[in-house]
């Protein structure tokens, strides 16, 4: 109780007065907990949908029967029925399809038997019961007939009853809306972008006769796991009973760890604004000495000074996070759209309908925030706590400063970078590069720690240099600068970390983007690539009919073809990309972006079906390398090759394998073509016009049968976004900018007030305004300077490890090591500026109280 | 009819809604019980495709060697979605998942000593050839009716039946008595005021039954008398029943009979109520609603439902100087199909005491009421 | 805290040392004092700049510890206390007056006075009316309500006593209270201290170099290089 009150007189009523630098440093604090807020929040609702819409989709399954790389036959069937363990079985079946006489957005169909479903997921239709009752009895009596969920109709603009017309890769066809479903369960899954039809039509209209997707199973109470495993005996080979949850423990694993490293990122902020809050809690220790040693003169015990100021950084804390919160709720609107896109093009593909305010998210972030703040003010609070009660008997008010030896902070500083090499070598924890990111924490420190040490030799040796050639006020700026070293130090380490933060950020998204344009000139490379219709959303699940296949080959145009089969896998629970194509028409127009394995042998090899090319994610991933066996089951054929490469590739973060088409087909079974891209052999003259030639005779000859897009379209939005997905990476990399200029702001206010009656003095000894201003107006480029070349050096450091070590750990990819200068030399002055122009307010603000009047006060 | 009645009328009330309402009678395209039903066995055991609704019933009374009193039932229902030739056209080629029937299984067991109800149910479309979830197939004179895990062979001179469930299995084999029992007129079986409201129905009225009943995991072999219904349709039942209460009972002498009671909202009966008698020798006495006389003694309310059943009656039949008791050998043998019908009936083995022509006699039997948990509507 | 039997002495000190370290060397704060100051005496302590006196009253007022040497005031032996001990004493025993007033500057009056006995943790209720009424007696209490940038060196340095006296401590410390006052305040705030010593039979210790308080004085002490050099005062 009287803690409070005496926080309440001593404290808030001190940043009262202050309330300027009190507001500065609340909205530091606040950028950084808006930033840290929004990203987790954004993440978190794509989390939250993903999650329940395979929670949905999964229902109460146990085990989920599947054929790797392809379709599972319904003739399994009556293994099921027949075997004692088996207690419930749902077969399924799903693809992306498309209203067709209206243009719009795929949807997710799912085939299911509504008899046999109702044991495993839940869906009602609406209306009264018996009403539903009859509809979804429709959907099995009546041919071409789905129920939809309630947005989707909205959306595509139909009623229970109507018809609509859909577009699948290989049939349009017209359906009957039999009703509505209820918002529950499985209407949940995609965010509700979902239809629902009977099995039967699911493949009568897909062309997937004897075919499903998958069979859902559940098991007696009384099947052992012996019985499980006699079942899995009984089943054809390539068949796999694979956990339900795999696919969303996989994806959610992925979504956290992306949702972690955008946390880290965000964190940076909030750390700049740590330095804020420091500067401010220290300054205002070190201004209220005095006041401090009365305290304790009159039974203050040293833990109340040490809870005041610990408290007033948690009420910075406190007060910054409520702050944030309607900045938050700006910020959170534009991450959402973001963070999902990025998630979907990264991972999986995830339908945010919006924000799920969790209250675990929000204590997070609060308690981030709290902690981030209070631990800022640790350190000012201990050394209020040390000061003797003595110095209230002390008459002069040059409250003693206990210097930091200087030259000790710039040994720990040695030692927290040093530290941080072990540390970036040890692997992560569950696809987080934690140790990375403990490195990365380690580097700001010691550059923060070095500081000071490097202030002090900044002071002394261009005192004298500047005293000859830019005059005095430089010259007494260098030299305060050299004496309070140690307390500038904070500030500079807030600039440190930003300018590092800017310098690593720009080599490393330069680099990726430098890398993954090298890729798509490679591997994206083609003149137009085809596909059967929604092959992309799809994931090119099914193959060109032969009809047309045997068409696009005997395309007269002047052009090579490369077919390709791409199949969707796992690799254990590790989720990847094979791919079989036409390596040596490829090799002969494309390439790769080889890692490891010498480029002239591999491609020999892999023209002659000797093995596979894989890429670096799936070698980080599966832990395979040159030389070792690659093993999968793919449609019923056992596969078993060498890996005779490593390649870069950034299609999805879940890894590719590239084998040969040609032998896949002599070696194992025909594997169809799921897309073709065609190569135009006349490079001299212009291939826009003869792309457009190619591709209306496609459409002239199969309407919309097939999906088209040239190579030079499909590389810009490979690049589009790529882009788009690091807006938001420069968006913080922005606001972790501008929490630094406002250190710099406070920075230098606080130096300014702390020496009002030495100014006067100046002034009063001779110096003119304009000299007095200039040595602040010195002071500040000193800071800014020595911040930006240590901020540089610390980039570049962290730069590396983000390239090598955060990004590998976390992505498996790495990219090529490319700085971009120009960007650098661009934006770093425009830093300094911007610093620069951080440092007028404080400029202003000497001399706001007449010289005179500073010095009669006592 | 039996239950089947009921059933169909509970599931069509379920699957094909609207029953209650006076153009819910969609029955155009389908065939109808109008007269007749020429019944020929065994080729009438198998399905009748064409009609909407069919059952195969079965309930018994057993025994283990210690003496322990087990009661069971078994149905298979056939209903069938759309007529032949209907107007929705199939799509060439159909999936094998194209299906005009869906066969729904209900199955429990009364585990009278230890006062336990259990019961289980399945449903599956019958598909095209080889799919094999549910439905039928014949070799030779031997028809198979099954679902999975579940299936009913009628041989021509004896039935096998098997269900395996989550708590509970049976695996029984039954030998007629007494030829088959053809209800109503030669097995036209009117259960309305017009002629199309009306089933073809017989049943065995005594099956030597034995066997295996495995409760708890275990397996305990079991011995017995079963009564077996088969019934077809496509009428629903006439507006303003509201469901029925059906009696099958065997007496000590080998004699047995079966009385249906056809509900109306008003509290009377339907004047298409009625019976069969079956003397020991298996002569049939039609027994019209004239003939006796059903007087409800006991009730029972069920926690699950909140409906009120009756557990204990009186039948007299004083024509054949029948005056008995009809006790529930459990009170709780309430059947709830959530997944399958959704309907909720009472179906439950009973006890009978009582005198006939002067002396007294026992029996035992199985007892299916319905529509009391609410009208059909309020079935679930 | 143990109390203090009559016959007692309230200080006692026993070669009583303090010495400061400096860069290689040390520095004397005083040297060898022996002290022996009776409950109800007003001792007026002299001495030059650097003499020791400021030492002296900082050991007295539990602000810092001796180096070597007892110490023991109202019964609390200061030469082994540590922490916690001594903030309760300062709290509890002693009350202090500054030269410079040392009032917090956003407190207001009021609640400068109120303060220490809010850190003793004493009845919030109880201690405003005892503030109040200390303020009344100092003729503050118009002033209750302004911040020490509203007022006079002698509403300060009253505010200040008022300060000292509320939790009721056995032994008044004043460190050159008029040394910031011109003369016509410093003699009401010597007189303030008299009136306590006589009329409410408090200990005060007054170290100053003026002559303001000798006349209220029982007994001088003068001190010079850390050490008492008038032995007949030692009583």
């Amino acid at each position: 109780m009287f803690f409070l009150r005496l926080f309440r007189w001593f404290s808030l009523r001190n940043l009262r007065t202050h309330w300027g630098r009190a507001l500065v440093v609340l909205l530091g604090i606040a950028l950084g907990a808006a930033v840290f807020t929004s990203v987790r929040l954004a993440v978190h609702a794509s989390l939250s949908s993903f999650v329940r819409s395979m929670d949905f989709f999964a229902g109460t399954a146990q085990k989920v029967l599947v054929r790797p790389g392809g379709y599972l036959p319904e003739g399994v069937l009556p293994v099921l029925l027949g075997h004692p363990a088996v207690k419930d079985f749902s077969p399924l079946l799903t693809t992306y399809v498309r209203r067709s006489d209206v243009p719009g957005d795929s949807f997710l169909m799912i085939g299911i038997d509504p008899l046999l479903d109702q044991a495993f997921r839940k869906w009602r239709i609406s209306g009264d019961r018996d009403q539903a009752t009859e509809r979804w009895l429709d959907l099995i009596r009546e041919p071409y007939t789905l129920i939809l969920t309630e947005p989707l109709a909205r959306e595509l603009q139909i009623a229970s009853g109507a018809r609509l017309k859909l577009d699948h890769t290989r049939n349009s066809a017209e359906f009957r809306v039999a009703g509505i479903l209820m918002p529950e369960g499985l209407a949940l899954v995609e965010g509700g972008r979902v239809a629902l039809t009977d099995i039967a039509t699911f493949q009568e209209f897909t062309g997937l006769y004897g075919l499903l997707d998958r069979i859902d199973l559940t098991f007696k109470p009384k099947a052992t796991p012996q019985d499980i495993e006699d079942l899995a005996r009984k089943l054809p080979a390539e068949l796999e009973l694979r956990s339900p949850s795999a696919a969303r423990d996989s994806g959610t694993a992925m979504i956290r760890a992306y949702q972690l490293n955008l946390s880290v990122l965000s964190f940076a902020s909030l750390f700049v604004g740590m330095f804020l809050v420091y500067s401010l809690v220290a300054l205002n220790v070190a201004a209220r000495r005095r006041e401090l040693a009365v305290l304790r003169s009159l039974g203050a015990s040293p833990r109340t000074l040490f809870m005041l100021f610990l408290c007033e950084g948690m009420l910075f804390g406190a007060g910054g996070w409520m702050l944030a919160i309607p900045l938050s709720s700006l910020l959170v609107k534009y991450l959402l759209h973001g963070v999902s896109q990025t998630i979907s093009t990264l991972f999986v593909r995830v339908q945010v309908e919006g924000l799920v305010l969790s209250p675990l998210e929000i204590a997070i972030s609060l308690g981030v925030t709290l902690l981030t703040a209070a631990g800022a003010a640790l350190q000012p609070a201990r050394e209020a706590m040390g000061v003797p009660p003595k110095e209230a008997m002390e008459i002069s008010q040059a409250g003693v400063r206990r210097g930091h030896s200087v030259r000790r902070l710039a040994l720990w500083a040695l030692g927290c970078i040093l530290a941080g090499i072990p540390l970036s070598l040890l692997p992560g924890v569950a696809g987080v590069p934690l140790p990375g990111y403990l490195a990365i924490l380690l580097l700001f420190i010691g550059f923060a720690l070095l500081s000071p040490w490097m202030l002090e030799r900044l002071g002394q040796r261009l005192a004298p240099l500047l005293r000859r050639y830019a005059g005095i006020p430089a010259y007494l700026a260098g030299r305060y600068l050299r004496d309070c070293g140690a307390r500038t130090a904070i500030s500079v380490g807030a600039l440190i970390t930003a300018v590092a933060l800017f310098t690593a950020l720009v080599v490393m998204i330069h680099s990726f983007r430098h890398t993954v344009e090298l890729w798509v000139r490679q591997t994206v490379s083609g003149d137009l690539f085809v596909t059967t219709k929604m092959g992309q959303v799809n994931r090119f699940r099914f193959a060109i009919p032969e009809t047309i296949v045997a068409g696009l080959k005997q395309m007269d145009v002047g052009a090579d073809y490369v077919q390709s089969r791409r199949y969707q896998m796992n690799y254990g629970d590790f989720p990847y990309e094979f791919e079989a194509m036409g390596m040596e028409t490829f090799l002969s127009h494309g390439g790769f972006v080889w890692l490891k394995g010498d480029p002239q042998e591999t491609r020999l090899r892999l023209t002659q079906g000797e093995g596979v090319l894989i890429s670096e994610v799936f070698a980080t991933r599966t832990g395979l390398g040159i030389g070792d066996v690659f093993r999968t089951q793919i449609e019923g054929s056992s596969i078993e090759l060498p890996v005779v490469g490593i390649i870069r590739d950034y299609r999805t973060d879940g890894g590719v394998v590239f084998y040969s088409w040609k032998h896949f087909k002599e070696r194992f079974h025909d594997p169809q073509w799921s897309g073709v891209r065609f190569f135009f052999k006349d490079r001299a003259s212009e291939v826009g016009g003869r792309v457009s030639a190619l591709r209306n005779a496609i459409i002239q000859r199969w309407g919309d049968a097939l999906d088209m897009v040239s190579g030079k379209d499909l590389r810009e939005s490979v690049l589009r976004i790529f882009d788009e997905t690091f807006a938001i990476t420069t968006v913080l990399l922005l606001i972790a900018l501008a929490v630094a200029a406002l250190g710099i702001t406070t920075t230098l206010t606080v130096m300014v007030l702390e020496r009002s009656r030495q100014l006067s003095t100046l002034y009063a000894v001779g110096g003119s305004f304009r000299q007095i201003r200039a040595m602040i107006f010195w002071e500040a480029s000193f800071l800014v300077a020595a911040g930006e070349v240590a901020g540089l050096a610390c980039g570049f450091i962290l730069s590396y490890l983000l390239v090598y070590v955060i990004n590998r750990q976390s992505f498996g990819w790495t990219f090529l090591y490319v700085v971009d200068w120009g960007a650098l030399a661009f934006s770093l002055p425009l830093i300094i500026l911007t610093a620069l122009a951080a440092a007028v307010p404080a400029v202003r603000m000497v001399f706001r109280a007449p010289p005179a009047a500073l010095l009669r006060e006592r | 009819m039996r239950s089947a009645f009921a059933f169909i009328f509970a599931s069509m009330v379920i699957l094909i809604g609207g029953l209650r309402t006076a153009d819910a009678d969609n029955s155009s395209g389908f065939l109808q019980v109008t007269g007749p039903c020429k019944l020929e066995f065994p080729r009438d055991h198998a399905p009748h495709p064409g009609f909407r609704n069919e059952w195969w019933y079965y309930t018994g009374n057993l025994k283990s060697e210690t003496g322990r009193h087990f009661g069971y039932q078994l149905t298979f229902f056939r209903h069938q979605l759309t007529p032949f030739g209907g107007s929705a056209g199939w799509p060439d080629p159909p999936s094998a998942w194209r299906s005009r029937q869906i066969y729904i299984g209900h199955a429990a067991v009364s585990d009278i000593s230890a006062k336990r109800h259990l019961q289980a149910e399945k449903v599956g479309r019958e598909g095209l050839e080889g799919l094999g979830i549910g439905g039928w197939v014949q070799y030779g004179q031997d028809v198979t009716l099954f679902l999975p895990g579940w299936s009913a062979v009628i041989f021509p001179d004896s039935h096998k039946i098997a269900v395996a469930g989550d708590d509970f299995a049976f695996q029984l084999e039954l030998k007629p008595a007494k030829p088959p029992v053809k209800h109503g007129i030669s097995g036209y079986s009117r259960k309305g005021s017009t002629p199309e409201r009306a089933s073809c129905y017989y049943s065995f009225s005594r099956l030597e039954t034995s066997g295996s009943i495995t409760v708890a995991g275990k397996s305990i072999p079991v011995k017995g008398e079963s009564w077996m219904d088969h019934e077809f349709s496509t009428a629903p039942l006439e507006p303003g029943t509201v469901g029925w209460d059906w009696f099958s009972i065997q007496l000590a002498d080998r004699s047995e009979f079966m009385i249906f009671l056809l509900r109306r909202e008003d509290g009377g009966l339907n004047t298409a109520s009625s019976g069969t008698y079956i003397d020991s020798l298996g002569v049939l006495r039609h027994l019209d609603r004239g003939y006796f006389d059903v007087r409800v003694l006991d009730t029972w309310r069920s926690k699950a439902s909140g409906a009120v059943y009756p557990s204990g009656w009186q039948i007299k039949i004083p024509l054949l100087g029948i005056e008995v008791d009809v006790a529930s050998n459990l009170p709780d043998q309430e059947m709830q199909t959530s997944a399958s019908t959704g309907v909720t009936y009472w179906e439950g083995s009973v006890s009978v005491k009582g005198v006939k022509g002067g002396s007294p006699i026992e029996g035992q039997g199985y007892v299916e009421l319905t529509g009391y948990a609410g009208p059909f509507s309020a079935l679930k | 805290m143990p109390s203090t039997p009559l016959n007692e002495p309230i200080i006692h000190a026993a070669n009583l040392t303090r010495v400061y370290p400096l860069g290689d060397g040390s520095v004397v704060g005083i040297n060898q004092v022996n002290l022996n100051v009776a409950p109800g005496e007003l001792v007026v302590l002299k001495g030059n700049s650097g003499s020791g006196k400021s030492t002296l009253l900082s050991l007295l007022a539990g602000l810092d510890r001796p180096t070597s040497g007892d110490l023991s005031v109202a019964g609390n032996n200061l030469s082994n206390s540590h922490g916690m001990d001594l903030t309760r004493f300062r709290r509890e025993v002693v009350g202090m007056v500054f030269q410079s007033f040392n009032l917090l500057p956003t407190l207001n009056v009021l609640e400068n006075v109120s303060l220490p006995a809010l850190l003793a943790d004493k009845d919030a209720e109880e201690t405003r009316r005892k503030a109040l009424e200390l303020l009344d007696w100092l003729g503050l209490k118009n002033r209750r309500d302004h911040h020490p940038d509203q007022l006079s060196g002698g509403e300060m340095q009253r505010t200040a006593i008022a300060r000292a006296l509320i939790n009721d401590p056995a032994l008044i410390l004043a460190d050159e209270p008029t040394g910031n006052l011109d003369s016509r305040n410093g003699m009401t705030v010597i007189d303030l201290l008299g009136q306590l010593n006589r009329t409410f039979k408090r200990t005060v210790v007054i170290a100053t170099h003026s002559d303001l308080a000798d006349a209220l004085a029982t007994r001088h002490i003068r001190i010079r290089d850390g050490a008492i050099t008038d032995p007949s005062c030692d009583g």
